[in-house]
């Protein structure tokens, strides 16, 4: 039987082989270890095995549990960790970013040491609105695009303060990939508030500033397709778009105007 | 001036003059100046900021009534219009061997959007929401729209019974409702709507007690959107081209 009291096994487990997987990555790919292994092959090995322990401790949760472990919040944190690892492998696979695996092992070790030290909160309860499939995707993607525009924010007020010329196309690739996620993220929102509320779309105020930063970053894509603006604004345009996500993910339950809506949990 | 004025089939009618006008300037009139001025760098950029700026407005103050106003549909309708003239230059790229190749990235973002925006917008005068209670035993046919007008509905629900169950803390962790939906037994809860019509569904929105005698009441929200599937064909297309957009990344533009 696989029960949460074996979490800090598989959770140490992983968070060691994700580190070590980090590590490796940030050699030069090319170089090899032991005259045989390539370093990137290491690092992709390393970083499988780190997935492989939290889906067999999850499959395991799951049989033990006789239903998928979707509904407490510890259960939620763990398909965080498990996205967040298996996310920043497949970016590492596919653009082939050294820092990636760090940044990825970094976001999983926060949501399994949660796990591990605070189990007390395994058990916490989900209001009937939250009790659908689409909320552990609607979250998780959410959460994901936030570290890539996190990080393009980082780049551009670097960007803003040095004459280095070459970032912005690093730039484009982070809010690619963060505006894809944060597309997943509102578009199955849409779905979901259909299936639970009756309309796609209502204007909350969540989803409203989810929409402006959603538009502000597409401005963003469209200077750039478009060859327009300098640097300067483009990068001030990234930071405006932050502080707009910054806005919808949790300025927002401090407006006076969020007070009705249906995004605020915590009361 | 009333929305439901612009009701089916007034609507879809405008929208096909709408559209059919877009096609015919994009084909017939190429080189003039309004179809040059919605092909160009300033139209694109500025439909984008146009529509930010009205959600920026909306989620500063909190009024929703901003996106329902005149200003913000003719907003749309710009923002609608460019999107349509982007989309039927540059869906395909055509070689001067006369074989072309489609966009697939572009035509699934562009089309995707411009078909959920666009549902909501033509579909808006044929979309209401009515909210009803119904309480144990007696069969009801009379609901509320959202600006306090009376309807009845063209057939009957009765609630036969109520189940709640509730955590540990008394917070409740579920809640459901057996109905009668013009005679078919039907269960209702949170995330679980019902499909009584094509456009037509009914939802549990709350529940309440019956201080007489304790027995329950149920609010029901009745939500007819006949438009919904177009919106959702549109949902479709953007999350596939948003997958598209993760997996190729930004284009790279010979420099």
């Amino acid at each position: 039987m696989v029960t949460w009291d074996l979490f800090i096994w598989f959770g140490a487990a992983s968070v060691l082989l994700s580190a070590t997987a980090a590590a490796v990555s940030a050699f030069n790919e090319e170089r090899r270890i032991m005259r045989y292994i390539r370093v990137r092959t290491l690092a992709v090995a390393l970083a499988l095995m780190a997935l492989l322990s939290l889906a067999s401790f999850i499959v395991g949760l799951w049989i033990s549990l006789g239903r998928p472990p979707l509904k407490t919040m510890g259960e939620t944190r763990l398909w965080y960790s498990f996205f967040a690892l298996a996310a920043g492998l497949f970016t590492y696979l596919r653009w082939r970013y050294r820092w990636i695996l760090s940044f990825s092992t970094v976001l999983a070790t926060v949501f399994i040491m949660v796990n591990i030290f605070r189990p007390e909160i395994h058990d916490q309860t989900l209001m009937p609105a939250l009790q659908s499939p689409w909320f552990i995707p609607h979250v998780t993607v959410y959460m994901f695009s936030y570290s890539f525009l996190g990080c393009a924010f980082l780049l551009a007020v670097y960007r803003l303060f040095s004459s280095r010329t070459d970032v912005m196309p690093a730039a484009d690739t982070l809010i690619y990939i963060g505006m894809a996620f944060l597309t997943f993220g509102m578009l199955s929102g849409a779905l979901w508030a259909k299936e639970a509320w009756g309309h796609y779309w209502s204007w909350d105020p969540k989803e409203t500033w989810a929409l402006v930063t959603w538009l502000f970053y597409m401005l963003y894509i469209h200077l750039r397709l478009l060859g327009k603006g300098s640097d300067r604004l483009l990068c001030l345009l990234v930071v405006f778009s932050f502080i707009c996500l910054q806005m919808c993910w949790w300025g927002v339950n401090y407006l006076p105007s969020a007070q009705d809506s249906i995004h605020v949990y915590n009361r | 001036m009333q929305l439901s004025m612009f009701s089916y089939p007034l609507n879809l009618i405008l929208a096909l003059i709408w559209a059919g006008g877009i096609y015919s300037l994009w084909r017939y009139r190429k080189k003039s100046r309004i179809v040059s001025f919605m092909l160009s760098k300033a139209a694109t950029v500025s439909a984008i900021l146009l529509f930010a700026g009205f959600c920026l407005a909306t989620g500063l103050t909190g009024r929703r009534e901003i996106m329902s106003s005149w200003p913000a549909a003719a907003v749309m309708l710009y923002f609608m219009s460019v999107l349509l003239f982007v989309l039927l230059r540059g869906w395909r790229i055509s070689h001067a061997s006369g074989k072309g190749r489609i966009r697939w990235r572009f035509l699934l973002n562009h089309a995707g959007l411009l078909l959920a925006v666009s549902s909501a917008f033509w579909g808006a005068p044929d979309s209401s929401t009515l909210m009803m209670r119904v309480e144990q035993g007696q069969p009801s046919s009379d609901a509320v729209s959202q600006d306090g007008r009376y309807s009845r509905l063209a057939y009957e629900v009765e609630l036969t019974d109520f189940r709640t169950e509730a955590y540990e803390d008394g917070t409740p962790s579920m809640y459901e409702a057996d109905i009668l939906v013009g005679g078919k037994a039907v269960t209702l809860k949170v995330n679980h709507p019902y499909a009584v019509s094509f456009g037509e569904d009914i939802y549990l929105s709350g529940y309440d007690r019956n201080w007489k005698d304790d027995s329950y009441v149920c609010i029901l929200q009745i939500v007819k959107e006949p438009w919904k599937y177009a919106a959702l064909a549109g949902i479709v297309m953007m999350l596939a081209g948003a997958l598209l957009m993760f997996v190729r990344g930004p284009v790279r533009k010979v420099e």
